[in-house]
């Protein structure tokens, strides 16, 4: 009861700001009721987002053991991460899986996208099958499954073995368990090649037809018209997957069994953060971690942005 | 400021009801007791079985209980408490239990004696959970930690086992070295963890001092630890152990062990659980003491407890949790239930009842254990906060030795620098 009511004097004065329309309001009161009521999960999951996102702000400034009350420690936190050397790992790892993997992913998927914009029959199968590493490619059972793949007796030790190489151990050997996760994140190339795919058939084919016609070679095309007119779909893409990497938790936490071993070579940002929070008894540290990665993933954003004037071609 | 400390407490208590408790409401009149602790199903069959009879005594308790796997059950126990939704009787993690009772989380149960009847535990058993002059758990069972040894391998290769009381280090590494060379690499003699706190604290305790000192602080020199990871290294290089690498993390199942899997001959386990161990590798395992007790300075192994039983302080129903806890410990008939799932009881009254009716197989790991009790072994100190700290550079150091990205002198530095930074001594 006393909810809903609450939820309908939101409803209202979001309402009159956002519309700021009291006529129009008046004659479809019903048309809008609908649409706040859709929208209403979407408030009350706010809630759990907006909470503890303050919750962490506060805790950012306070020593929190999680089990006594937290005490205000002012820049106490932000002081003690310029000394903490897993940190500093911790950033390094993050950085060197970022910009390996999006950059080799974009590139995957951008080519993949071109290779099944040519018209070939069963487009959908294969859309399909491509994209379906990325559905499960943050997901336990497949991290598990290339933990095997890649095990010591695994299936690509297996093959190496046929040419008399005998592989390392991809996920215990500090040099390659990141390298694997690379490779892991590279496969699941599927959503951005599925928005590439998208864009690239948005472009008109006459553009090619004309440039053909004067004897423009494929890669000059491609250059010339394929780049440019997808450059909103490449940079919509970049900007994406370049905050989800920076938040990768599942692939470094199954893979290490939570360590972010072996030899901290897979202590990802977040991983690390949890560790702190919820194995170590450091939630004000965990919470002031939380937010300098907020700063660093918006000023990565802001970046991009700022760089796009440069080399993002919108054609309206 | 103190309007968002509101407002956190305010989330966090709403989370803990709306998800962490999610618990069936008890019938008018009951008590419901939620109980947590890891291990697998065989230990869930076992311990239900002792539940059983406890609400069969009681009517008026019900009890919710819940168990996972031990390596994420500690971080899952970190956040109940955080969310204000503590369990009422817990495992505690000995290299825990400081962090929570030091902050006031557990319940002292000296205050408590009328309750749990404490009077018949073992000596090791009550030195093992004090801290100061406080007791915050009761161990769970007793064991220590034992050498097993595939027989049905050393059988199949021809390689004689060593005598178990008597060996030392260098004979662990011949007899692994044998099987190595008999099997064509095929079955590595020994692998153990160099990373695994009690393995280590066996070997410290053998060269004369203390891994932590009775004052909480770093015991342990560099020079035993560079003798430590050096052992490690010789004996990856003489094919004793597999090489680096060879080893992945595959969860603390016996049967996803490497010995179940036949790739090893033989391997360091906790006593208590040598029942499944021995199931999984095929039924024929060896129990051997730790090398070295005999040639060392002074006795390395301890009596220990896999955990503690421990209880909230922001119980509800401590008057029933700790009912459940003095059934647990001193009823004749729980522990018949449970068997040696946990170890030897800890109330020595008990164990010496338990025993007649003990499988054969149970009373090997018993036998071993009530043998180390009524030896003269120096006491252990309680793990200090800071202790799963170390516990995670000593994982990653080890890494380091193993892939030969450090000397043993380089890592044994590191490890004693990170430890004492841990420890803030």
């Amino acid at each position: 009861m006393t909810s809903g009511t609450t939820t309908r004097a939101l409803a209202g004065s979001v309402a009159s700001d956002v519309l700021a329309a009291p006529r129009r309001r008046r004659a479809k009161p019903r048309k809008d009721r609908a649409g706040y009521l859709f929208l209403l999960p979407w408030f009350i999951g706010m809630l759990f987002t907006i909470i503890p996102f303050f919750a962490s702000l506060y805790l950012a400034f306070t020593d929190y053991n999680l089990l006594n009350a937290p005490q205000w420690i002012g820049f106490g936190n932000f002081r003690e991460m310029l000394d903490d050397p897993l940190l500093r790992q911790s950033l390094k790892v993050t950085f060197i899986y970022t910009f390996v993997s999006v950059p080799l992913s974009l590139v995957v998927a951008l080519g993949v996208a071109m290779m099944l914009n040519r018209g070939i029959r069963g487009l959908s199968v294969y859309r399909a099958v491509f994209y379906l590493p990325s559905l499960l490619g943050g997901s336990v059972a497949i991290v598990l499954l290339w933990k095997y793949i890649f095990g010591f007796d695994g299936i690509v030790n297996g093959f190496l073995g046929w040419f008399g190489i005998d592989g390392p151990g991809w996920t215990t050997d500090p040099d390659y368990a990141l390298t694997t996760l690379i490779i892991l994140h590279i496969w699941t190339f599927g959503s951005p090649m599925v928005i590439f795919l998208a864009g690239l058939r948005q472009i008109p084919t006459m553009y090619y037809e004309a440039a053909a016609t004067d004897g423009a070679s494929r890669w000059r095309q491609f250059r010339s018209i394929t780049l440019p007119l997808l450059s909103p779909i490449i940079f919509f893409n970049l900007i994406q997957s370049l905050i989800s990497s920076f938040q990768t938790f599942t692939q470094g936490f199954i893979m290490s069994g939570g360590t972010g071993g072996p030899a901290d070579s897979t202590i990802f940002y977040n991983l690390y953060l949890y560790q702190q929070g919820f194995s170590q008894f450091h939630m004000g540290y965990a919470s002031a971690m939380a937010w300098v990665l907020l700063v660093i993933i918006a000023a990565f954003t802001a970046l991009n942005f700022l760089a796009a004037k440069y080399w993002v071609f919108y054609d309206n | 400021m103190a309007g968002l400390a509101g407002l956190a407490g305010l989330g966090l208590s709403a989370c803990g009801r709306g998800f962490g408790g999610g618990d069936d409401e008890p019938a008018a009149g009951t008590v419901q007791l939620n109980m947590v602790w890891w291990g697998d199903a065989k230990r869930a069959e076992k311990t239900q079985a002792a539940l059983d009879i406890f609400q069969r005594k009681n009517p008026g308790i019900t009890i919710k209980t819940e168990y996972q796997d031990s390596g994420p059950y500690k971080d899952k126990l970190a956040t109940r408490f955080a969310a204000g939704d503590a369990p009422d009787l817990m495992a505690m993690r000995m290299d825990s239990l400081r962090e929570y009772a030091d902050r006031g989380a557990l319940l002292d149960l000296t205050s408590h004696s009328g309750a749990v009847d404490l009077s018949g535990l073992s000596e090791s058993a009550r030195t093992l959970a004090a801290v100061g002059d406080k007791t915050y758990g009761v161990p769970a069972g007793l064991n220590a930690i034992g050498f097993v040894i595939n027989k049905t391998l050393t059988d199949k290769y021809g390689v004689q086992i060593p005598d178990g009381n008597t060996w030392s280090w260098a004979d662990l590494s011949t007899f692994s070295q044998a099987i190595t060379k008999a099997s064509g690499k095929k079955v590595y003699g020994t692998n153990f963890d160099a990373s695994t706190l009690a393995n280590l604290i066996v070997f410290t305790r053998q060269q004369g001092e203390d891994f932590y000192t009775a004052d909480g602080a770093l015991g342990v020199t560099e020079a035993t630890m560079v003798a430590w990871f050096d052992m490690f290294n010789q004996m990856r290089a003489s094919g004793a152990m597999p090489p680096a690498g060879f080893i992945e993390d595959v969860g603390s199942s016996a049967e996803a062990s490497y010995l179940a899997k036949g790739s090893i001959a033989s391997q360091i386990i906790p006593t208590n659980n040598f029942l499944v161990y021995k199931e999984a590798a095929g039924g024929n395992l060896a129990l051997l003491r730790i090398p070295g007790e005999t040639q060392a300075k002074r006795r390395g192994q301890s009596v220990d407890c896999p955990h503690l039983w421990s209880i909230a302080s922001a119980s509800k129903h401590q008057a029933e949790a700790l009912k459940l806890l003095n059934f647990l410990v001193n009823d004749i008939d729980a522990s018949k239930a449970t068997g040696t799932t946990r170890g030897v009881p800890a109330s020595s009254k008990i164990a010496e009842e338990l025993k007649p009716s003990l499988t054969p197989d149970d009373q090997v790991a018993t036998e071993y254990l009530i043998g180390l009790q009524g030896e003269n072994l120096p006491r252990s100190y309680t793990y200090p906060p800071g202790s799963s700290k170390i516990q995670s550079s000593l994982e990653s150091i080890a890494t380091e030795v193993e892939f030969k990205r450090q000397t043993p002198q380089q890592a044994a530095k590191a490890f004693i620098d990170a430890g004492r930074k841990a420890l803030g001594k």
